[in-house]
């Protein structure tokens, strides 16, 4: 199996040589093949959000080597970086990150507007996109309307509109009801096996029970 | 490119933000309204000053003793006409006549009904005036400022005069000057020469100034001081020094005006500034998350320079065309007394259509780009900040 993700000796120090500095990550080393579910597990503060924001470039590491899809992306310059979230990395925010005044298809609409389509292809994969995540219905309803869950899947159908290969979610349940929770554990189960390699970041136990695939990390102050 | 999805991303964005960007639009468009009604009135000031310039003669003559002007002896006139290259050569009556009951000045032109007037504006006027029904009596034609001020004492058909000499003058009201030419015309009073000496107590054999053209250009300064050189005790003012006297004026308000106007601007421009700086969370967030989606700095960027031109240029589009109503059509009240204010008596000005591109374009330079500018700057700064950062 393709290795798609490599991280080696990765560190990440906040407000480094300053009377307040944090040292985040200390010397990761991981490796993630493609199609792989990882669970990285562990509590407020270990450093799990900080590890899938490296992944996704929304911050470049202090030192060490991040390979994701080929790309180093720690040395690409902005427009690159940019270019690389938007055809390779699908995002699920704990707290959705959804333009609370548009409608579902407008804020899905906003993944694909870097991408340049034209209005019948966008249509098409909004359309397509909904019917996966099984939230068509609500296509022309604004998102501040939603229940939680369905935000839920209106911040997947987002992540996905783009057909990246890594899905990374941060702390994806914290705002679910147990139902929804595990709603959206087979929804990652059927990530999976469209061959997604998909990292979550969690400290939520409903994972424990699930029946899924996957290889659990357990991270602790920085380490794993 | 498709610029479909972007301008429609950008119009929901407006659209559903409509509360926060309509305060910033209506500044934005009183402010831009506000400096088109004044360039568009100094515009039109100066044009129908330069009308008015270019309708006079080329040359006023006037008599100097002990460095005050005085009545000027007509029989300079046949001297001055006795020149080569001179052309049109007129003499010209007029003065002060202090209106007691308002405690405002008129001005009393006499002019020779018979001769051809040298002044092409009042010609026009005075085409249309029937000479022998204007002297069958003591008439005059008044301004509308005049008008008002001897309608408001029931002085509705005739006015007297009482000339030094201690005599009454009733002088009957013809008809009132148009309104185009208030600006020269709003506190004047026009009659017969001769009856004008009476009232002005000028001699017979004098008159006010004399004017005359010199339709040679490269000749001008030659007959200048051929004249000059025959009487020691005259002043000659060229149709080009009213010109850059006039100029003077207006660019002296127009300076006192811009001044305030520019701190205006300034200020407007430091509260967007300071309002984009210190970014709410939601509009920061918002960058944030458009850039975890794969939007780039310059796609945000790009994003919130079309989100703002829309906003300005609506604004000024708007703006531009309430200041041409305000001007054009209301006579822009208030504003106009700022520029007009230098007649003794108000003039209740139309201001005739003047619309220069280069100020449209100088608005447009002035206003939008600093603007726009203002805040692109602190949109850069967020944008170049790590997305975790901004949606925190």
């Amino acid at each position: 199996m393709i290795t798609i993700i490599k991280m080696e000796n990765l560190n990440k120090i906040f407000n480094e040589n300053k009377a307040n500095q944090f040292h985040a990550l200390k010397d990761i080393n991981l490796h993630i093949k493609k199609n792989e579910v990882i669970l990285l597990k562990g509590v407020s503060g270990s450093g799990k959000s900080t590890l899938l924001s490296i992944l996704a470039s929304f911050m470049k590491p202090t030192n060490g080597l991040v390979e994701v899809n080929g790309e180093f992306v720690a040395k690409l310059p902005d427009k690159h970086i940019s270019e690389f979230r938007l055809n390779n990395i699908g995002f699920i925010f704990q707290s959705f990150n959804l333009f609370e005044q548009l409608t579902v298809e407008q804020n899905i609409m906003t993944s694909l507007i870097p991408k340049e389509y034209t209005q019948d292809i966008c249509d098409k994969k909004i359309d397509d996109v909904l019917k996966l995540i099984n939230i068509s219905h609500k296509k022309g309803q604004t998102v501040s309307n939603l229940s939680g869950g369905e935000k839920q899947r209106v911040a997947i159908a987002r992540a996905l509109v783009n057909e990246p290969d890594i899905i990374l979610c941060d702390e994806p349940t914290a705002a679910l009801d147990y139902d929804n929770s595990l709603i959206f554990i087979d929804i990652i189960k059927q990530l999976q096996d469209l061959g997604k390699t998909i990292v979550i970041a969690t400290h939520d136990t409903i994972f424990n029970d699930a029946d899924m695939n996957c290889r659990v990390i357990d991270i602790k102050n920085g380490m794993i | 490119m498709n610029n479909f999805t972007f301008l429609n991303f950008v119009l929901l964005q407006l659209y559903t933000n409509k509360t926060k960007h309509f305060s910033i639009f209506l500044i934005s468009t009183i402010l831009i309204m506000v400096l088109s009604s004044f360039l568009f009135i100094t515009n039109s000031i100066s044009k129908d000053m330069k009308t008015i310039v270019n309708n006079q003669a080329d040359f006023i003559l006037q008599t100097i003793i002990a460095g005050k002007v005085v009545d000027t002896p007509q029989d300079l006139v046949d001297e001055i006409i006795s020149i080569n290259g001179v052309t049109k050569v007129a003499q010209r009556v007029y003065g002060k006549h202090f209106y007691e009951p308002a405690e405002h000045y008129f001005t009393i032109v006499g002019i020779d009904l018979y001769d051809k007037q040298i002044v092409t504006n009042l010609k026009k006027f005075m085409d249309k005036i029937d000479i022998d029904k204007f002297l069958s009596k003591q008439n005059m034609l008044i301004g509308s400022g005049v008008k008002k001020f001897l309608d408001e004492y029931a002085y509705f058909d005739y006015y007297i005069f009482r000339p030094p000499d201690k005599s009454m003058e009733k002088v009957y009201i013809y008809d009132t000057l148009p309104n185009q030419t208030d600006i020269a015309s709003s506190d004047m009073i026009i009659m017969d020469i001769n009856l004008a000496k009476t009232i002005l107590g000028i001699d017979e054999d004098h008159c006010s100034d004399i004017l005359f053209n010199v339709p040679n250009i490269d000749e001008r300064e030659t007959i200048k001081n051929k004249i000059r050189a025959r009487n020691f005790d005259i002043r000659i003012i060229a149709k080009e020094d009213l010109l850059r006297g006039y100029d003077g004026f207006l660019n002296y308000r127009s300076s006192i005006f811009m001044i305030l106007y520019l701190i205006v601007i300034i200020t407007f421009i430091l509260i967007i500034y300071q309002r984009y700086s210190y970014i709410n969370s939601v509009d920061k967030k918002e960058i944030g998350v458009l850039r975890s989606l794969g939007w780039s700095i310059n796609r945000v960027i790009k994003l919130k320079i079309v989100e703002n031109l829309i906003i300005f240029i609506s604004s000024y589009i708007l703006g531009v065309n309430l200041a041409y109503i305000f001007v054009f059509i209301f006579d822009a009240p208030l504003l106009s007394s700022v520029f007009l204010g230098f007649s003794n008596l108000s003039n209740n000005t139309s201001f005739i259509p003047a619309v220069d591109i280069a100020s449209l374009v100088l608005i447009f330079l002035f206003f939008i780009v600093p603007i726009i500018a203002s805040i692109l700057i602190p949109v850069w700064k967020i944008s170049i900040t790590e997305p975790t950062e901004a949606m925190r």
